[in-house]
């Protein structure tokens, strides 16, 4: 029949009218991201050793981390990923033997400043003296302060809303904002 | 009470007017006329806004997005935003544009419509004027909007819009014709010009039963007269840019764009009042106030022309003219024999 096409093609559109959108309003709404999405870091503090591995396994040079000694280990105090050159792929995440640094599904890296873009993960002061199990050489005063708060107030933390450091995996729990 | 809510409004003003005293009769009507007719500017012009946001919002639905949802709530307020937009804009004209024409081109569209529904009774009683001759009227103010358009796309002095306006002029005078035609066999059937007439005749059945091609051929013309999809040939982005509106920016150009719209509305007014029995409600539905039922045959019949934009691709030039004149004019006019012959055989029968 001459002009059945127009009203197939009437009806297609008369059925996607009522079809679901696909639409999601984004800053209201989010997709949820796949489990194993390479988005925002986060260092779990307790478990690194500040051995580095990650610094050297990135392509694109963005890890700069600085550690001290203290005692006879090294103590992190400092771990800033220069995120705007970060390619996210998770050389870092598997190089660590601790598995102290893995991904988020949160991707929004969004800064207003330019000088806040580095993504700083960790920054805090050494303690004076070792933490536990002092090193056998005699008779330092043992048992000082039991962890070392990392001085929130002090710092001005950029980009990473929570104390990155001490309760560092509830810190990362709560990172999706 | 709703039923009555704008000629009890009008009969308010007027008794109000004649309980002044010292007015004369004359001048209290037509301080009534004029009130009518601002009633009926700032209608099409709600309404034009409205439609734009309206095809945003089908046209989103047919591609399974939302549209337009952030100005206001579910974005109602978007178009009086972007309104807003283009009021601030500089009005630029070129150069070579002559410059008088192309200032009062889009000052002008809005007058077929306006003047138009300024005598299409919107409801039982509720046409601000009620011409005798109102469909000739009707007919004869529709089709000055091709004018203006070519007013626009010649002073323009582009080529675009030069070949815009032509189309336009070619396209509207064409279908035209079968517009016209097609609602001869509704003319024939009533035996009256009179839109009331017209749709007291269709009390019982609604002349779409009656005249099918002939709505079919109006509702086809109608939307080839608006120059809307899938005969947009007039604004063919790909071809002519813009058409006739390429050289207007700012309001110049969203007074094309509402105009459009209130060409829409006009369009599916007509055809509401000529086929779909106006303002009479179906199925015995009279609880419903009559300019209520009117406005949801208006606007089932604009849904319909939004769909149209959605669904179909655009057709070329010479099919286009080949459609209006080889298939719609001898269709509409064999139409017309039919309904006569038709006509003829019932009075000799004697119904």
């Amino acid at each position: 029949m001459f002009g059945k096409g127009l009203v197939k093609g009437l009806q297609i559109t008369w059925k996607e009218f009522w079809a679901p959108k696909l639409t999601v309003e984004y800053p209201d709404k989010q997709h949820p991201m796949p489990e194993r999405f390479h988005g925002k870091f986060v260092l779990d503090v307790d478990k690194c050793i500040a051995c580095g591995l990650c610094v050297n396994a990135c392509p694109n040079r963005v890890i700069s981390l600085n550690k001290q000694k203290v005692g006879k280990k090294q103590y992190l105090t400092d771990y800033k990923m220069d995120i705007q050159y970060c390619l996210f792929c998770g050389l870092c995440v598997e190089s660590c033997n601790k598995g102290a640094i893995h991904f988020t599904q949160d991707f929004n890296m969004n800064q207003y400043f330019y000088k806040n873009i580095p993504l700083v993960l960790v920054r805090r002061e050494a303690p004076a003296e070792p933490l536990e199990e002092p090193a056998t050489g005699g008779e330092e005063k043992p048992k000082p302060k039991p962890k070392p708060k990392p001085q929130a107030p002090k710092e001005e933390k950029v980009a990473e809303p929570a104390p990155p450091a001490a309760e560092s995996e509830a810190a990362a729990g709560k990172e999706g904002q | 009470m709703l039923e009555n809510l704008f000629v009890g409004t009008t009969d308010w003003l007027r008794s109000l007017l004649g309980g002044i005293g010292f007015l004369p009769t004359e001048i209290a009507e037509s301080i009534v006329l004029v009130v009518k007719l601002v009633a009926v500017l700032v209608f099409i012009l709600v309404n034009a806004l409205w439609l734009v946001y309206m095809e945003r919002k089908v046209a989103a639905f047919m591609q399974a997005r939302i549209g337009p949802n952030r100005v206001g709530p579910w974005g109602l307020l978007q178009t009086t935003a972007d309104i807003g937009k283009l009021i601030s804009k500089e009005i630029i004209i070129p150069k070579k544009a002559d410059k008088v024409v192309f200032l009062l081109a889009p000052v002008l569209i809005f007058m077929p419509p306006l003047m138009v529904f300024a005598v299409l009774p919107i409801g039982k009683n509720m046409a601000a004027l009620d011409l005798n001759i109102g469909v000739f009227y009707l007919l004869a103010i529709a089709s000055l909007s091709t004018l203006f358009f070519f007013m626009g796309g010649w002073a323009s002095n582009n080529k675009y819009s030069l070949l815009g306006a032509m189309r336009t002029v070619a396209q509207m005078v064409s279908y035209e014709l079968p517009l016209v035609l097609s609602l001869l066999g509704v003319i024939m059937i009533v035996g009256s010009l009179n839109l009331s007439d017209i749709i007291a005749a269709q009390e019982h059945t609604w002349l779409i039963f009656t005249q099918p091609i002939a709505f079919l051929i109006f509702f086809i013309a109608a939307v080839a007269e608006t120059n809307r999809c899938p005969f947009d040939l007039v604004e063919g982005e790909s071809e002519i840019i813009n058409g006739p509106y390429t050289e207007y920016g700012g309001m110049g150009f969203a007074m094309f764009f509402l105009a459009e719209y209130a060409n829409i509305m006009v369009v599916c007014a007509m055809a509401t009042i000529m086929f779909l029995g106006g303002w009479h409600a179906p199925f015995g539905l009279t609880f419903i106030p009559s300019w209520v039922w009117f406005f949801i045959k208006m606007y089932v019949l604009i849904f319909i022309v939004m769909q149209f934009r959605w669904t179909y691709p655009r057709i070329r030039v010479d099919q286009l003219m080949g459609f209006g004149w080889k298939v719609l004019v001898p269709l509409s006019l064999a139409n017309i024999f039919v309904t006569g012959i038709g006509m003829y055989i019932y009075r000799a029968i004697g119904w």
